[in-house]
């Protein structure tokens, strides 16, 4: 690629562990103009594209769910990649070339493996750089996630810049001791911090001391999973949550991540939780256009359970027939 | 921090998001309690809401009562009151015993 100017498409890599405020950091950065003609691709590992209706300020939008573009989704990703890269060069390309991509990884993508697959593909190599590789850190879990979950090392180490996000959610001690931690596992990563999306001053961590976490080789053998639970029209709101506050009370560690849209009286609510912490419910605006809503579906990803499992609960627990 | 770039949230507990009007308000109310007094009382437990009094009281039958604003300390007191807590993922709830419908009709 050296001689004329290097005409790729820049690839922004957005990562993150479930939970981690991506989706959150990206609306923020859409809202405010700072990714503008850039086309977002949006992956789920649930089939679920919760995130596609917070994504309204994208110009460009595409969604791959149902697959973590890491591994099992990774076809789904080289496909869509081609696509782009074959519609900027054709006779019918637009005027304005697509000159930059966001690909907000799902919760349990592994950048590096993404990075690989468009590094060894024989035609996205000419068409796409990876320019940055972000990667959103919970400062509220992100201690635990590291000491729990052998996945979200990778994530951090193969990030350029580091996100704290939450900082407003953590105690001044446990930031200190992830931002210690942090600093030991990818030493050369730009490390800044955001509350709600917007940049925020992260405090001085000098004189902490990183955690010591355990070998990141003994992989989880109860791996996690999303299942998607469809609710039934008999459930409404009342009785799902006090299921679901159920759940996350008894089950808070196991539950990881939760999201997906209820229709209610009072609207169309958007769920989401990090383990037991449950976000304010959004109320979303109708859909327009050729979006199909997923209106009652809620993604629930963790360890411990199964699709069927949840519902089977969930019927009982709010007094329906068990099926 | 930026609050301009999500769409309005609804205010109160997240549990209690699913309803906007007076007449809704009170309707979930009473639909909680019924929901929760099914489940709680295969565990000893009692559940009154009287509609009027904000959040809502958990008794055991020995006459222990205690009053939580919302659901997420329900379960908390639950678990304490019980010894352990709630969970839907007990096999009562997930699997094929017998008494799964006692639970739920108590």
């Amino acid at each position: 690629m050296s001689g004329a100017a290097d005409r790729r498409i820049r690839l922004t890599i957005l990562g993150g562990f479930l939970g981690a405020g991506k989706t959150t950091w990206l609306r923020h950065h859409l809202h405010h103009g700072l990714l503008r003609d850039a086309l977002v691709i949006v992956n789920e590992a649930a089939e679920i594209p919760v995130d596609k209706a917070l994504l309204a300020h994208a110009s460009r939008l595409s969604v791959l769910a149902g697959g973590c573009a890491c591994c099992n989704g990774r076809a789904a990703l080289v496909h869509l990649l081609r696509e782009i890269c074959a519609a900027r060069v054709g006779s019918d390309a637009p005027p304005a070339p697509l000159d930059h991509i966001v690909l907000e990884t799902s919760g349990l993508a592994d950048p590096g493996p993404i990075v690989e697959t468009i590094r060894t593909d024989p035609m996205l190599v000419h068409h796409i750089k990876v320019t940055e590789i972000v990667v959103a850190v919970d400062a509220l879990h992100g201690l635990d996630q590291l000491r729990r979950e052998p996945l979200n090392r990778p994530q951090i180490e193969t990030a350029d810049r580091l996100v704290v996000t939450k900082l407003d959610r953590a105690s001044r001690s446990g930031l200190g001791r992830l931002l210690a931690t942090l600093r030991v596992l990818n030493p050369g990563a730009a490390l800044v911090g955001a509350i709600m999306g917007s940049p925020a001053d992260l405090p001085d961590a000098a004189g902490e001391l990183p955690e010591a976490l355990p070998d990141a080789s003994g992989s989880a053998g109860n791996p996690i999973r999303a299942v998607q639970l469809e609710l039934p029209l008999s459930v409404d709101w009342t009785a799902f949550t006090v299921w679901l506050s159920a759940l996350l009370h008894a089950r808070g560690d196991d539950v990881i991540r939760v999201k997906g849209v209820m229709r209610t009286p009072a609207g169309r609510l958007l769920l989401q939780s990090v383990r037991q912490i449950v976000q304010q419910p959004e109320i979303l605006p109708e859909p327009h256009g050729d979006d199909a809503p997923h209106d009652n579906l809620v993604a629930i990803i963790g360890r411990g359970f199964e699709a069927a499992m949840l519902q089977r609960s969930l019927r009982v627990f709010v007094g329906l027939a068990p099926r | 921090m930026c609050a301009n770039c999500g769409f309005p949230s609804a205010p109160g507990h997240w549990t209690e998001a699913g309803a906007a009007t007076a007449s809704d308000r009170l309707r979930a109310r009473f639909r909680r309690a019924q929901v929760l007094q099914s489940i709680l009382r295969a565990y000893g437990l009692m559940v009154h809401d009287d509609g009027v009094t904000p959040g809502l009281t958990i008794a055991t039958q020995t006459g222990i009562s205690e009053m939580v604003a919302d659901l997420t300390e329900l379960w908390a007191v639950a678990e304490r009151l019980h010894g352990r807590p709630i969970d839907p993922l007990d096999p009562r709830f997930v699997g094929l015993a017998d008494d799964q419908h006692e639970v739920v009709q108590g």
